[in-house]
């Protein structure tokens, strides 16, 4: 199973549509964390994936290597949990 | 008078020798503080019947006045004793300082003109901290939790870009000056005018002073030269800059030279001035030939070296790698003539500004994004012209200690160090605005000039830089791990960034000025600071600080960098450090050590390609390693302790400080610690090269 890294700000007009596919892959039982890039926490694990554009959804498997990102755009939630179960 | 029986003489500040008089001390005390007559003239009583009872004839006038101050302390005056105190030296140190080097800042030579510099700097700093910052500040940086960079130029700037348009549209015509020049008709004239201008501006500066596209704006005077001359030019441009050690205080101008290849897109459609300030008729995008012209012979004087072969310490080459810079004819070409450069004289400095927005670099590496407005300016080029009033750098391993491992501490130490630098800043800022306001008659006139309508300092515009020293020892006291040890301890350093990050843009927002994040050079920076820390913290700062603590050659590893001891290749290096560059703004840079190696210019080449697709980083250098011979006056490669032509132990050892060329002699104890444990990868570019060829 792999792991979906969710990166947002409370600005952003794209944002709230990819905390809601956090919520739905969460549903189906999906690991998911949420960073916020206005605080700490979330803008180092942003700087750490080199996140540019927001909304950011990055998939990696459980040795964090990565299997997917969509960087500035939101997936559909069948393309990340084919992503999450490939892992 | 009463006095005079006394038969007293003072020897006066004014070089002469007076009568006693006491209604002179009550005076001063009136005129300097706030005490009331009284007690004013109870004091000068006082200080009388002590020097009476003593029975010396003849007394000095900063005699006089701490026996005073003296008698303030007793009367439990303080605010008024700091009021009347006296700015000085001891004897002893004035002796030492005429007699022995300054190892402070490498790039100051030992002289009489640097004596008077070092002089100037103790008095101007002492002043910054008792009149100029409050006393939490002032305290702040005595006890070493943040450091107020050049404190003994408190009544400048710190660093600034520039444009090379001002003075081919203006000419050379600065206030108070003896005359006024028209603009250069000849390149000749024009360098001379750019050299002039330099050392005016580092007189009105304390750090370095940036020119912005060089090759570009020299291009119109180029034209029509044959190669032979333009190299005979880029040797004069180069001579006459890392020359300078006559101008102030002996140092060298500390100058960057910012190279394109391309001309820049936002100067692409630019109307280009050429010789007497007048518009050729045609744009900068129509002078990419010369400019290339010229920035091809800049780096081959670079690559021949001084008259002795050495690296010419100044002015810093920094050629910008762009998307553009890729889709430049004959690009590949002048990458592998830097990267000769690099890897034979190390020169060369490779900024890259990825993506398509336009940037421009200011001073100390400072780089920002072209806006909407900055865009104009770039229609006007001489508009172009920035500054950084002042650098505050905090001191973290420190914050680990005190934080006890709790994150919760940790974090809140960073806030309200970094609040202590935001209001060190907003004080220079009202200091400099009171100096600013005398205008052309002021101490600053230079920067108040007018001559394209707007005072040549845009002080709205300026920057104030809050630097780091120490993130990776701080990482290692408080998870006890360093930052090329664990991802989570690479993640927790950049969580104290982040951290940062977000209180500047915080900061910007509530001061209304712009605050920013640099990786402070901390040339001694990190050396006073490990001192200190060894002397408050002690056993933990033992364990955290690198060097070696029995011959107190100790250091702090500078800004955000890894330890750079630990042996790593430097791919692994650059992309490690370049994952902290995209949060501070204000630059950052990722060293290279090549030691006595010389790499194959293609291996370099290479190497900044993969650098600039595959990392974040900001900036690299490579730093090769000389040993340069006072006998025979030859330069061979690596640190040795005898010239490898003639045998003569009277050598010099030649390398990166920290951003310069300097000799190892002048070099601080804690850069020496920091220079013993430089891990040098030649190694790996050798091997790289073995590998190409299998
Ligand atoms: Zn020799």
């Amino acid at each position: 199973m792999g792991i979906v890294k969710i990166f947002y700000k409370d600005d952003c007009p794209m944002c709230p549509v990819a905390k809601k596919l956090g919520r739905h892959l969460e549903a189906e039982n999906v690991g998911v964390q949420h960073y916020n890039v206005e605080t700490a926490e979330g803008l180092a694990e942003a700087t750490f994936y080199r996140v540019m554009a927001l909304p950011t959804v990055v998939v990696e498997d459980e040795d964090e290597n990565g299997i997917g990102e969509w960087r500035g755009s939101v997936p559909k939630i069948e393309e990340v949990l084919s992503a999450v179960r490939n892992a | 008078m009463e006095t005079t029986d006394l038969n007293l003489f003072v020897r006066t500040s004014e070089e002469t020798i007076s009568d006693w008089d006491r209604s002179k001390i009550a005076d001063a005390l009136i005129r300097e503080t706030l005490i009331d007559r009284d007690t004013a003239d109870q004091i000068s009583l006082e200080a009388e019947q002590m020097i009476r009872k003593s029975g010396v004839k003849v007394v000095t006038a900063p005699l006089v006045r701490e026996l005073v101050n003296a008698k303030l302390i007793e009367k439990g005056l303080e605010s008024t004793r700091k009021m009347h105190t006296r700015l000085g030296m001891p004897v002893y140190d004035v002796d030492s300082l005429i007699l022995h080097p300054n190892k402070e800042n490498a790039n100051v030579p030992h002289g009489p003109e640097a004596t008077n510099l070092t002089l100037a700097e103790r008095i101007k700093k002492e002043y910054a901290l008792l009149c100029v910052f409050s006393q939490d500040v002032a305290d702040a940086h005595m006890n070493g939790d943040i450091h107020l960079h050049d404190l003994g130029f408190i009544d400048r700037p710190y660093c600034s870009g520039q444009s090379l348009e001002y003075i081919k549209k203006f000419g050379l015509d600065l206030p108070h000056s003896l005359s006024m020049a028209k603009p250069a008709k000849h390149p000749e004239v024009l360098l001379a005018h750019l050299i002039k201008f330099a050392a005016a501006l580092q007189s009105n500066f304390a750090g370095a002073i940036g020119w912005d596209a060089i090759n570009i704006f020299f291009a119109p005077y180029i034209e029509g030269m044959s190669d032979d001359e333009v190299k005979q030019f880029a040797q004069m441009l180069i001579f006459e800059f890392s020359q300078q050690a006559v101008a102030r205080g002996g140092q060298a101008i500390f100058s960057d030279i910012n190279v394109y290849w391309e001309v820049p897109k936002h100067f692409e459609k630019v109307p280009a001035i050429g010789p007497g300030g007048q518009f050729t008729g045609k744009t900068y995008g129509e002078y990419e030939k010369e400019g290339q012209r010229f920035a091809w012979k800049l780096f081959e004087v670079y690559k021949e070296g001084d008259g002795a072969g050495r690296p010419f310490f100044f002015p810093k080459p920094i050629v910008h790698i762009t998307e553009k810079f890729f889709k430049t004819q004959g690009h590949m070409d002048f990458l592998y003539h830097i990267s000769d450069v690099a890897a034979d004289k190390g020169n060369t400095y490779y900024v890259f500004d990825r993506g398509e927005t336009a940037k421009i670099s200011e001073c100390c590496r400072l780089s920002f994004k072209l806006e909407e407005s900055d865009l104009r300016d770039a229609l006007e080029p001489w508009r172009m012209r920035y500054c950084a009033l002042q650098n505050v750098s905090l001191n973290l391993p420190r914050m680990a200690y005190m934080a006890k491992k709790d994150d919760t501490k940790l974090f809140n130490l960073i806030t309200e160090r970094f609040v202590l630098a935001t209001k060190a800043h907003k004080e220079k800022r009202a200091f400099l605005e009171k100096l600013l306001a005398h205008g052309e008659d002021g101490p600053l006139a230079l920067l108040t000039m007018k001559r394209d309508g707007m005072p040549y300092l845009r002080f709205d515009r300026a920057s104030h830089l809050i630097g780091m020293v120490g993130l990776n020892e701080m990482v290692q006291v408080h998870t006890g791990e360093e930052m090329h040890e664990s991802k989570k301890a690479l993640k927790f350093g950049l969580k104290v960034m982040a951290h940062m990050k977000l209180l500047s843009d915080k900061m910007r927002r509530q001061e209304g000025f712009r605050i920013v994040l640099e990786q402070t050079p901390a040339e001694s920076t990190s050396y006073r600071f490990a001192r200190l820390d060894m002397r408050y913290f002690s056993p933990a700062s033992g364990r955290a600080v690198k060097g070696d603590i029995a011959s107190g050659e100790i250091y702090y590893t500078n800004s955000t960098h890894l330890n750079v001891k630990y042996p790593m290749n430097p791919i692994e290096r650059v992309t490690s450090e370049g994952i902290f560059h995209p949060l501070i703004e204000a630059g950052s840079i990722s060293h290279v050590w090549l030691g006595e190696s010389q790499p194959y210019k293609e291996a370099l080449a290479d190497f900044v390609i993969k650098t600039f697709r595959n990392t974040t980083s900001d900036q690299i250098a490579f730093s090769p390693e000389f040993t340069t011979c006072n006998t025979c006056h030859r330069t061979g490669r690596g640190l040795l302790d005898t010239c490898s032509y003639c045998g003569s132990p009277d050598v010099d050892g030649i390398t990166r400080i920290t951003g310069y060329f300097t000799k190892v002699s002048s070099w601080n104890k804690g850069k020496r610690g920091e220079l013993n444990d430089r891990h040098r990868v030649g190694e790996y570019f050798a091997e790289q090269k073995k590998a190409a060829n299998e």
